[in-house]
Formats: structure tokens, sequence, C-alpha cells
């Protein structure tokens, strides 16, 4: 992904440069239109291809750097969004839960080590699974 | 000693960055999996601290948050020593130990912090909402919402704290006020399915005739936004056959209304 990204700045950087190059030569074109005294006539058809070439390769090039596009429908993004995430508020947070002595080590519980130690492992690995 | 558990990343063969670009995605959408973060960040930062950069700082916070809800205050005190000698006059590292007295109940200590960051700087929110944390940890309910109302009369802006008041007035069951805040909430956020059903939710457990008509419509209108919404599905089905004589929803109007919107058995 990373050679492909790089393949379409090169594309983007092709495009601007070529739109730059017949800009310049537009511009030169006039000028010499000037001195020759010849204004009526129009811009070379080389210089209008270019230009719309150019123009369209940058274009199509923006687009793929650009990242994903997302929908137009504004409600369609919050599809997946459900009250799990909605209702945390991190600036709220409190911490007197049970996870305060749910997950305190072993250590700390001398009375009961011998259960406590075959117990939080199992279950955080269950819950590793999510990770995915 | 605690035993050595593989690997997070040798567990589940991915690399440093999907762990740093998970991190980023729990961090933005507010999951609050703090096993999962502890697990994955600590190893993020104990390894590959230095491909970081300054992505770390951040993390340093998330992991320290989460390890003060699994209840890993060596860990926390960490991240917050190595916060602090990289930002040492910031109000934000400031909050954060005044996070982890709250988290060891330590709450006037928490509290003096927050009065000075709040003497310095008499608009930071952060402090301000931490001090209603603690209130609401102290079981100070009416305190906490009166605190939160003052404050939201000056921040009108703040959704979360919205939202965290529409809670502590449903906990409350002063379920008016708790649709007055909802309504601020579907105000700013017309295509949240989210806060509609919420709302309707909260409408309905008000009861009475109007209410349940508001219901009604509301649960319709989540479920506009989003088809896949299965608790205001259900919730329009039990306004089927609730309401008087009069205005009694039949069953088939309700059918009739969910065909309209595309939502069949599948």
């Amino acid at each position: 992904f990373k050679m492909a990204s790089s393949f379409w700045k090169g594309v983007v950087g092709v495009g601007l440069f070529a739109l730059a190059h017949a800009a310049f030569s537009a511009a030169q074109h006039r000028s010499y239109m000037r001195l020759t005294e010849k204004e009526n006539e129009t811009l070379p058809i080389d210089i209008v291809l270019q230009t719309l070439l150019s123009f369209v390769m940058t274009c199509y090039g923006i687009v793929h750097i650009a990242g994903e596009f997302k929908d137009m429908d504004a409600s369609s993004e919050l599809k997946n969004k459900t009250f799990d995430t909605l209702r945390n508020h991190p600036s709220f947070y409190l911490f007197n839960h049970r996870g305060r002595v749910l997950f305190r080590s072993p250590e700390e519980e001398p009375s009961s080590v011998r259960n406590q130690q075959a117990l939080p492992n199992p279950i955080r690995l269950r819950k590793l699974e999510h990770l995915h | 000693k605690r035993e050595k558990m593989a690997s997070v990343s040798e567990m589940y063969d991915v690399g440093w960055e999907e762990m740093r670009d998970k991190l980023r995605k729990w961090r933005e959408d507010n999951y609050r999996n703090s096993e999962q973060i502890v697990d994955v960040g600590e190893e993020l930062i104990s390894e590959h601290s230095s491909k970081l950069g300054d992505d770390i700082w951040i993390i340093y916070e998330q992991v320290m948050i989460a390890a003060l809800d699994c209840s890993r205050d060596d860990l926390a005190l960490t991240c917050l020593q190595e916060l602090r000698k990289q930002f040492p006059d910031s109000h934000r590292v400031k909050r954060l130990s005044g996070m982890r007295l709250e988290a060891l109940e330590r709450y006037d200590e928490a509290n003096k912090h927050y009065d000075a960051i709040l003497q310095d700087d008499p608009t930071n929110t952060a402090a301000r909402k931490r001090k209603i944390s603690i209130l609401k940890a102290q079981g100070k309910s009416a305190e906490a919402i009166r605190e939160l109302n003052e404050y939201l009369e000056q921040f009108v802006g703040d959704q979360e704290a919205w939202h965290e008041l529409s809670e502590l007035y449903i906990n409350e069951h002063d379920y008016g006020k708790a649709a007055f805040c909802l309504e601020e909430l579907m105000m700013t956020n017309p295509h949240n399915h989210l806060y509609c059903e919420q709302y309707a939710e909260v409408k309905y457990t008000q009861g009475g005739l109007e209410n349940l008509e508001l219901s009604r419509k509301y649960f319709a209108q989540a479920l506009r936004l989003n088809n896949r919404n299965m608790r205001a599905l259900f919730g329009l089905y039990m306004m089927a056959g609730r309401g008087t004589k009069e205005n009694k929803c039949s069953m088939k109007a309700v059918e009739e209304m969910l065909e309209s919107m595309q939502i069949t058995m599948s």
C-alpha cells in the first residue's frame, strides 16, 4: 500500500508540473502572438490538450491519495454506533467501581491466594479474544 | 510475581503500527475496554516507545486512565511520571494526577488539585467536570446536578455534559428534566438515531397520553434514521399495544409503517 500511495503522489506531481508547463507555454504563446501581431489566432491545440489532460490526471491522482470517502448520508455513518460507546463520557469517568477490587493482583490478598491465582488469568485470556 | 504471558503481538500476529492504530480507534470512539488498552498499551510503550514519536504522550494518557480502571496503580504512576517529566507545568497532567488521587479515593486532595487549576485558569472545563465527578463518586447527586447545571449555563455547547446531566436526572427518576437534556442533544445532533431512541424511552417511562404519543413518534424517527436499531423497533412494537381506545395504534398500522421504511424480517 505504501508503494501505491507514492505512485499516486508521483501522478499528482507530474500532473501539476504538466499544468504549470501548459500555463507557461500559453503565456509564451500569448507574448509571441503579441510580438508577431497575430493576436486573433487561438491557442494551439496541443497546449489545450495538455492542460485538460494534466488537470484530469491531477484530479484522478488526488482522489487516490485523499483516503476513504465518507457517505453523503449523514446518518449512515452512525448506523454502527451503539450506546456502549455513546454512553461513555471520558471527562466524567468514575473509578469507584468493582474493577478496583476485581483486578487487584493476588499478592495483595494473602488470605485467599490459592483460589485467586487461578481465576484472573483465564478471564483475561478469554477477553483478549475480542481484540480482532 | 505476575506470570509472564505471551505478548499481544505474538498472540495476535499484529505489528506495532496496528496496535497503535487500534489504540487510536479506541480513543476516538470512546471505548472503555480498559483491560485490552492496558495490555496493548503497556507492550507498546515498553517495547516500541522510540518508534512512536510524539504519539507516545497521548498513549501514556490513555493507558494511565485504563490502568486506573484495572487497579494497575504501578503502571498508572509510571505513565504519570513520564508525562510530568515531559510537561511539567501542564494543567492537563495536573488533571491526570487529580484523577489518580480520585481513584485512590483521596477526594479532598484531588479537590485541592482541581481548585489550584481553576485558580490559575478559571475557564478550564476539564477541572470543573472532574469536581462534578467527585461529587458523583461521593454520592452527592443533588449537588452534582446543581453544579452541572451551572456549568451548562456557561458552556451550553458541551454535548458530553448534557448527556451526563440526562443520565444523572434519570438516576433521580426526574424524567421530565432528563427529556429536556435529550431534547438539547437531539437539536444539535438531528442525525443521531440513538438520542431519538433514548428520548423515546424516557418519554415512554414518564407515561401519560401525550408522552406516549411523543414516544411513538420518536421511536419511528429513530427507525427512519437507522432501520437497524433493534431497541427502537422493540419500542415501536410496545406502542402498538398501548394507548387509549381512541388512538390505539393497531398492529396493522405499525406493520404498514415498517414496510414503508423497508424493515423486513431479514
